[in-house]
């Protein structure tokens, strides 16, 4: 017998499966990114900020199902009124002899019957019969007096069951309002509170953004003042000594002047640093948080103090040498002083 | 020589898969010898109601005699039934109860069977799991060939069977996996058995433009063929293609076929309903591809006409026989899960290459096993092959049942985990004719 024939070639399906199950694989990797993974996990956080994501039907659901079991509740009127009751029927010894029929007829069977019960007695004995029939003819009746009984007392049970059923399903409705207005009130504090726990960590870093900052101005004031008094007392002294004093003097004015020329007036250096349009600041530092932004500033500025201390101290101490000198290191003062200054304005 | 082809329905208006391979295969048989066909009255698998006259009739060109069916299937009774023996532990008697709750109960059948024994060389009889075919086997077993269509379901494992896998003179399997799974639950590796199949009538022409005149249809598309059905697989498939859809794929999915779940209201899914043969072919000829979706399948003849119009077929891997069939004839891609399906169809609908290779393997995979020349050829050799054995075998007896008292002993497993304990995954072929299997035991 032949069997199957199979010669495929040029494609082979299990290996280019296996190359889809790879792309599969590495698409898994790669499809996770950072975006997708923080869209992951702020759902979460929305829908706990969003107000709107809350699920506001639940308390419909609360009603709804506290109205399905009112309905559950409720009791037929079937158990107020006792089953009627079958038929009593009233047996004696002389029933088994009776007809159903009436007249003539049913007194003539009657008789014959009667005459013939010695021969039924004969193969029958209906004495046990006829007792338990009666026997069972009072149970009957007690167990109708006793269902009567039980079925009153129910109604009277139901009846009191109701109305306790009413005040208890009046004061759940009572207690679903409180408990919808609870709901909502504890929507809005969880709301609340989210947003006012944002808020503060706002004001937080803030405050310590502007703590940074009023640290650097003193630094930075307290660096000035010191620079402002040292170099007062070298030209209360050159003043008495020479001209080449006076043009000194002259050179410190230049100098003031030009560096005022490079600092508006009205600002602190600290905020001419940081706000001044002509400072070269990049996108990425632009957007660094205040408090490290703040923090970075105060660092460099004590960086760029020190060069300006170390320059005027020197400029005071080489004051006596010639103007050619002088004018060297003035040069060189504005420019470290000018160096110091973006420095910190890059900052 | 003279074949009797018994089977549980027979009708030119009938499309369950073995009926019309029962019809297929009488009347490409009848050509070679005289064919008659053994069925019931019923027309409708549900309740095998008499629909058809009892007697004798000819639908194109083969005789066909009816016996009429006794008692009607109670669906209630039989799902009860089926509970029992498949979930719980049960007995031989349990399980004769079943088979006889899920019919065709035609005693009348079994009766003719036995009374003309002499008057066909063989009987061919198909899907092993019914009344008529276990009935029929156990009455004549010196000739009966089984083509037992089975599916991996619980039937399999029931205990009734395994005598009949082995007791038959020959079985003419649809694919690779059921002779594997079959041979694994019964032993019957000594029993002849062929790998056979089912051809596929294709019409010479067939016009896509001709389709999408009909239907308005524009854009490319995907095919299903076949119930839309929960059993089929086409929840699933819905569910997976409307994701498809939201990517950027511009493929759109036709359904052709009979409902029996609800479609869902989508502007990419058409659902065409019951098409001709004509209009089916003009439709595959159009498509891009074919998708069968089916968890259980014996062969997919539907696969196999997707083949023969050069098409590349895309299959749910879950179903070891589709899974086996693809891999043997390079003619597919499958899938297991939603992202297979994606990156697959994503690939066969942008890939016109991979398209038109994968349709030529599936055309000449078709033509080298499918095509009616060569189906024929396996039958007749299969009757040569047994004629040449038939001395040896004329004592040949099926094993017997069991006797009064073991058959209400209730010892026997449920046949779901007999057939959980089976290897699952695609048989596949080796050129010793044997087959390896790449099944993962449990």
């Amino acid at each position: 017998m032949s069997e199957f024939r199979v010669e495929s070639d040029a494609v082979d399906v299990e290996k280019i499966m296996e190359q889809i199950r790879d792309r599969i694989k590495e698409k898994r990797d790669i499809d996770y990114t950072e975006e997708q993974i923080r869209e992951m996990a702020s759902v979460k956080l929305e829908r706990f900020l969003d107000p709107d994501k809350v699920r506001s039907d639940l308390v419909e659901h609360y009603r709804q199902q506290s109205k399905d079991r009112q309905s559950k509740l409720a009791f037929p009127d079937k158990l107020k009124e006792p089953p009627p009751a079958p038929e009593s029927y009233d047996f004696d010894h002389e029933s088994i002899y009776r007809s159903g029929r009436d007249g003539i007829i049913g007194t003539v069977l009657y008789r014959i019957r009667k005459i013939l019960s010695p021969l039924l007695k004969f193969y029958i004995n209906f004495g046990p019969i006829i007792h338990a029939l009666q026997v069972q003819r009072e149970i009957n009746e007690r167990q109708n007096e006793a269902i009567n009984w039980m079925v009153q007392t129910q109604a009277e049970f139901i009846d009191r069951v109701t109305k306790l059923f009413d005040l208890s399903s009046s004061r759940l409705a009572a207690r679903e309002e409180i408990d919808a207005l609870n709901y909502e009130v504890m929507n809005n504090l969880v709301v609340e509170m989210t947003r006012l726990s944002i808020e503060m960590r706002n004001h937080r870093m803030r405050v310590e953004s502007v703590a940074g900052r009023l640290e650097f101005s003193e630094r930075r004031a307290r660096a000035l003042e010191e620079a402002v008094q040292y170099r007062d007392d070298p030209q209360k002294q050159g003043s008495n000594k020479s001209q080449s004093s006076s043009s000194d003097g002259s050179e410190q004015k230049r100098r003031r002047r030009r560096r005022s020329r490079r600092r508006p007036p009205s600002r602190t250096d600290a905020a001419s640093i940081e706000n001044s349009p002509s400072t070269e600041l990049n996108d990425d530092t632009r957007s660094t948080p205040d408090a490290a932004e703040s923090s970075q500033t105060t660092e460099n500025m004590e960086a760029a103090a020190s060069p300006l201390e170390s320059s005027t101290s020197e400029s005071a101490t080489k004051s006596t040498e010639g103007t050619q000198e002088r004018k060297e290191s003035e040069v060189s003062t504005t420019s470290e002083h000018a160096s110091s200054d973006t420095d910190s304005s890059k900052q | 020589m003279k074949l009797a082809i018994v089977v549980q329905r027979y009708g030119a208006e009938l499309n369950g898969g073995a009926e019309l391979h029962a019809r297929y295969v009488a009347e490409h048989l009848n050509k070679h010898g005289h064919v008659e066909v053994l069925s019931t009255c019923a027309s409708d698998y549900i309740t095998w109601r008499n629909h058809f006259k009892p007697g004798l009739d000819s639908i194109n060109g083969v005789s066909v005699r009816r016996f009429p069916v006794s008692k009607e299937r109670n669906p209630a009774d039989f799902g009860r039934r089926s509970e029992k023996v498949f979930q719980e532990r049960h007995s031989f008697a349990d399980e004769l109860a079943w088979l006889s709750s899920e019919g065709p109960t035609s005693p009348a059948l079994v009766k003719y069977l036995k009374e003309h024994e002499d008057d066909y060389d063989y009987h061919i009889f198909f899907s092993y799991r019914y009344y008529h075919a276990y009935h029929g086997i156990r009455a004549l077993p010196n000739k009966a060939i089984l083509v037992p269509t089975a599916e991996r379901d619980p039937a399999l494992g029931l205990s009734i069977f395994r005598p009949i896998f082995l007791g038959v003179r020959a079985l003419m399997y649809n694919s690779f996996e059921e002779r594997s799974i079959i041979q694994n639950i019964s032993g019957n590796n000594h029993v002849p058995g062929v790998v056979v199949g089912v051809g596929s009538e294709i019409p010479p022409r067939s016009s896509a433009q001709r389709f999408r005149q009909n239907t308005g249809l524009k854009n490319r598309f995907a095919i299903y063929v076949g119930r839309i059905d929960q059993n089929k697989g086409c929840d699933e498939l819905f569910r997976y293609f409307q994701q498809y859809a939201k990517t950027s794929s511009k493929l759109d999915l036709v359904l052709i076929g009979n409902p029996v779940m609800e479609i869902p209201s989508h502007p990419r899914i058409h659902h065409l309903g019951f098409l001709s043969d004509t209009e089916k072919f003009d439709a595959m000829s159009g498509a891009e591809l074919l998708i069968m979706p089916s968890y259980y399948e014996s062969l997919s003849m539907v696969t196999i006409e997707a083949w023969a119009m050069g098409l590349p077929v895309l299959v749910n891997g879950a179903c070891d026989v589709l899974h086996g069939q693809v891999i043997r004839s390079s003619a597919g891609l499958y899938y297991t899960n939603y992202e297979e399906f994606s990156e697959t169809l994503k690939l066969l609908e942008r890939n016109r290459e991979l398209r038109l290779t994968l349709g030529r393997n599936g055309r000449k995979y078709f033509q080298e096993n499918y095509s009616w020349p060569v189906i024929e050829r396996k039958y007749l050799e299969t009757f040569d092959h047994l004629k040449d054995q038939d001395k040896a075998c004329l004592n040949h007896t099926l094993e017997p049942a069991p006797g009064w008292f073991s058959r209400y002993r209730r010892n026997l497993a449920p046949s779901s985990e007999i057939l959980e304990q089976l290897p699952k995954g695609p048989a596949a072929y080796s050129s010793n004719g044997h087959d390896q299997t790449l099944r993962s035991q449990k």
